[in-house]
């Protein structure tokens, strides 16, 4: 249903009841009022035309004269049955009010008949009320004009015990309405302001819709444009905000899979090449091997070195997959960093044995607790071992050292005796920071696999990284960080 | 007589060269190919358990947490996902130590043979390093059975290096424990009380100088 058709059944709904209500309480009043006047009548005029009814009260009936009294003033009713002391005989009554009729009156005996023909016999209702009471009044659903009351007259016996008297109402008494039906029109007035002043807000809505619509349609490219300080200009705005954040949402979701493409082509490349050189070797071995050579124990080392870098680069692509995220989330934990270089060691002292590069480890006597994302602070600190240990000579040594330096704080130096890097090479390798599309290059100038990802995480972690001449005449990466720092 | 270990791993390859290599190590494994539902009926006694976390039939991580109900045997656990969430989980699970595939042979036997070494006697007032003893409640020192006198620097120094048999220390770690700086100096005056305590040692590498590092006790053996 539409906004004005709903909001016109809505106040139809409330009004009609109401009005009809309100003319029933009215009519309801009226007919109380009327009663009142009836009975007062009746109880005022019978004792002075007690005489004429019993005298002849197959004749008795009709109008009485004098003519009935005022009625009371509008809204007071005094209680019914108790009636009020006759007027003084005689009075004469005030000119009869506009609007009402006269009663008409019919005496009765004490089994309720009339001598008088034309006398109406009473209703059963009514019949039935006087016994209780000294006036019966009859009921009715609707409060109609008409008033019809039967007394039992204070002498109780005779052809005049009992009296029937019809009137109507008057407009004058106990009226709860204005005589006049204008009071209405107000009303009515403000139903059709209503509906009117609505025309504008459906515009609006409708202009709103429009201009969602055609927003939706570019994307949610097109601002939502709509003035105004009401509800409608908040809607629009909000709707603004809400389209700007759908639009940045999808934009960075197709930033995210061209991103993912880019990788994935990388990726491919940067396996390919590794396991290409690994096939060579591997071929180069079958031939010498069915040449009947011996084995070229170099050619084997090469072989375990390209396979051994081709897992670090697999760890590193995942690695760099998640630093490039848009937005980075550490899995924060708490790590035992004395196991951890264990690790590390671990896994690169196999290659380096066969590189024939010693690679010694150092750890204090107390554990050494960090709150760390695992996986990327082990890669950040396997990548500069593995550096150490992959552009190191025969007979070269690495030793990765871990120390508490104060209650709060560690250090993790790795150490080699390589070429190492020359200072100016550092400073530009520490000022350049994280660039992703150097990461997975093949080392082109020495610097390394993954270094990019090393001083991205110590970045991340809060962690202190230092790249120096070692006194060895290697490289000494230092890495300097808070124990056990708040989960975050 | 090696010690028993149970190899769930349901790769036939990687399987095969863990079990062989094992068995060079002189260990006695176990081979499941699948995992199972473990209670304590069916655990076979092993002392050891290396655990693949992608297993088919029953995951790893089950495994893990049925194994734990009942038996605190060491696990290893093996992934192929270097993933920090599946290494939280299977530490908390109660997994001593977990690998990421790929490793060579070597380390994963290295690993093994970590988990499974006695604890070291390090802790003791007596410790015994191939034919070295050394006692430091008497604060006595022994070489095959001869006893050997040392300066209180010269012993302080070994029963440093001793509290972590095979461990290289660091020569400042080291210095900051024995050296008096008022009266022994620095880290110099170290490398010079070393080379008499060799002396006094005789024959056999007792004290090993570690690259970059600092010193370590030897079993005296390669020299």
């Amino acid at each position: 249903m539409k906004l004005r058709a709903r909001l016109a059944v809505a106040t139809i709904l409330v009004m009609v009841p109401m009005t009809f209500a309100l003319f029933w309480y009215d009519g309801a009043a009226r007919h109380r009022a009327a009663e009142q006047n009836l009975t007062e009548f009746v109880f005022g005029q019978m004792p002075t035309s007690r005489e004429a009814c019993e005298a002849a009260p197959s004749s008795f009936g009709g109008e009485l004269r004098p003519s009935r009294p005022p009625g009371p003033p509008r809204g007071n009713h005094p209680p019914p049955g108790d009636p009020p002391p006759p007027p003084p005989p005689g009075r004469p009554g005030p000119p009869r009010p506009r609007g009402a009729r006269p009663a008409v009156v019919h005496a009765y005996d004490e089994s309720l008949h009339s001598a008088n023909p034309d006398a109406p016999v009473i209703p059963e209702a009514l019949a039935r009320a006087i016994r209780e009471q000294d006036v019966a009044i009859a009921s009715y659903v609707l409060p109609t004009s008409s008033v019809e009351i039967l007394a039992r007259m204070p002498w109780g016996t005779g052809p005049c015990a009992y009296v029937l008297a019809r009137g109507t109402t008057d407009p004058t008494w106990g009226a709860v309405l204005p005589e006049s039906n204008i009071w209405l029109l107000p009303t009515v007035a403000v139903f059709a302001a209503m509906l009117l002043a609505l025309g504008p807000v459906v515009r609006r809505i409708r202009k709103l819709t429009e201009a969602v619509e055609r927003s939706a349609s570019a994307t949610y490219a097109d601002a939502v444009l709509m003035e105004g300080d009401d509800e409608i200009g908040v809607l629009a705005r909000a709707f603004n905000a809400a389209g700007r954040e759908i639009r940045s949402q999808l934009e960075e979701k197709d930033r995210r899979e061209q991103a993912l493409r880019h990788f994935l082509a990388n990726t491919t490349h940067d396996v390919m090449i590794p396991l290409t050189v690994l096939q060579g070797h591997l071929a180069t071995l079958r031939e010498d091997a069915a040449a009947g050579k011996p084995v070229d124990v170099g050619a084997l080392v090469s072989a375990m070195d390209e396979a051994h870098y081709m897992a670090s680069l697999v760890h590193n692509l995942a690695a760099t997959a998640r630093l490039e995220a848009a937005d980075v989330k550490l899995q924060r934990c708490e790590v035992d960093l004395e196991a951890l270089v264990k690790r590390v060691v671990g896994r690169h002292k196999p290659i380096a044995k066969q590189l024939g590069v010693s690679i010694e480890t150092a750890v204090p006597g107390e554990p050494v607790t960090v709150s760390a994302d695992v996986t990327l602070l082990e890669q950040a600190i396997s990548n500069v071992t593995y550096n150490a240990v992959r552009y190191n000579r025969p007979g070269g040594h690495v030793a990765v050292i871990l120390e508490r330096v104060t209650k709060e704080s560690f250090r993790l130096r790795v150490v080699d005796d390589g070429p190492g890097i020359p200072e100016a090479e550092l400073s530009r390798l520490a000022e350049r920071g994280f660039r992703g599309n150097e990461a997975r290059s093949r080392a082109p100038d020495g610097q390394g696999l993954g270094l990019h990802i090393t001083l991205r995480a110590a970045e991340l972690h809060g962690f202190r990284l230092t790249l120096r001449p070692s006194e060895y005449g290697g490289l000494e990466v230092e890495l300097e960080g808070k124990l056990d720092a708040p989960i975050g | 007589m090696g010690k028993k270990v149970l190899v769930i791993e349901d790769d036939q390859e990687l399987g095969a060269q863990i079990v062989k290599r094992l068995c060079d190590a002189g260990y006695e494994p176990t081979w499941w190919k699948e995992g199972r539902r473990l209670s304590r009926e069916t655990l076979p006694d092993v002392d050891l358990v290396v655990l693949d976390l992608m297993l088919p039939g029953t995951y790893g991580m089950d495994i893990l947490k049925d194994l734990r109900v009942f038996s605190e045997v060491p696990v290893l656990v093996l992934s192929a996902r270097n993933d920090t969430a599946d290494k939280v989980r299977a530490l908390r699970l109660g997994a001593d130590d977990y690998m990421t595939k790929p490793f060579w042979p070597e380390e994963l036997v290295e690993r093994v043979r970590a988990r499974l070494r006695r604890p070291t006697l390090g802790r003791g007032d007596v410790v015994e390093v191939g034919a070295l003893r050394i006692d430091r409640g008497r604060r006595e020192v022994s070489v095959r059975g001869e006893r050997v006198e040392l300066t209180r620097l010269e012993f302080e120094f070994l029963a440093a290096l001793a509290e972590r048999p095979g461990e290289a220390m660091t020569r400042s770690s080291l210095a900051e424990r024995v050296l008096d700086p008022e009266r022994d100096g620095t880290e110099r005056t170290l490398d010079v009380h070393v080379s008499r305590l060799r002396k006094k040692l005789g024959r056999g590498a007792f004290v090993e100088t570690v690259w970059g590092i600092g010193y370590r006790l030897g079993d005296g053996r390669d020299e």
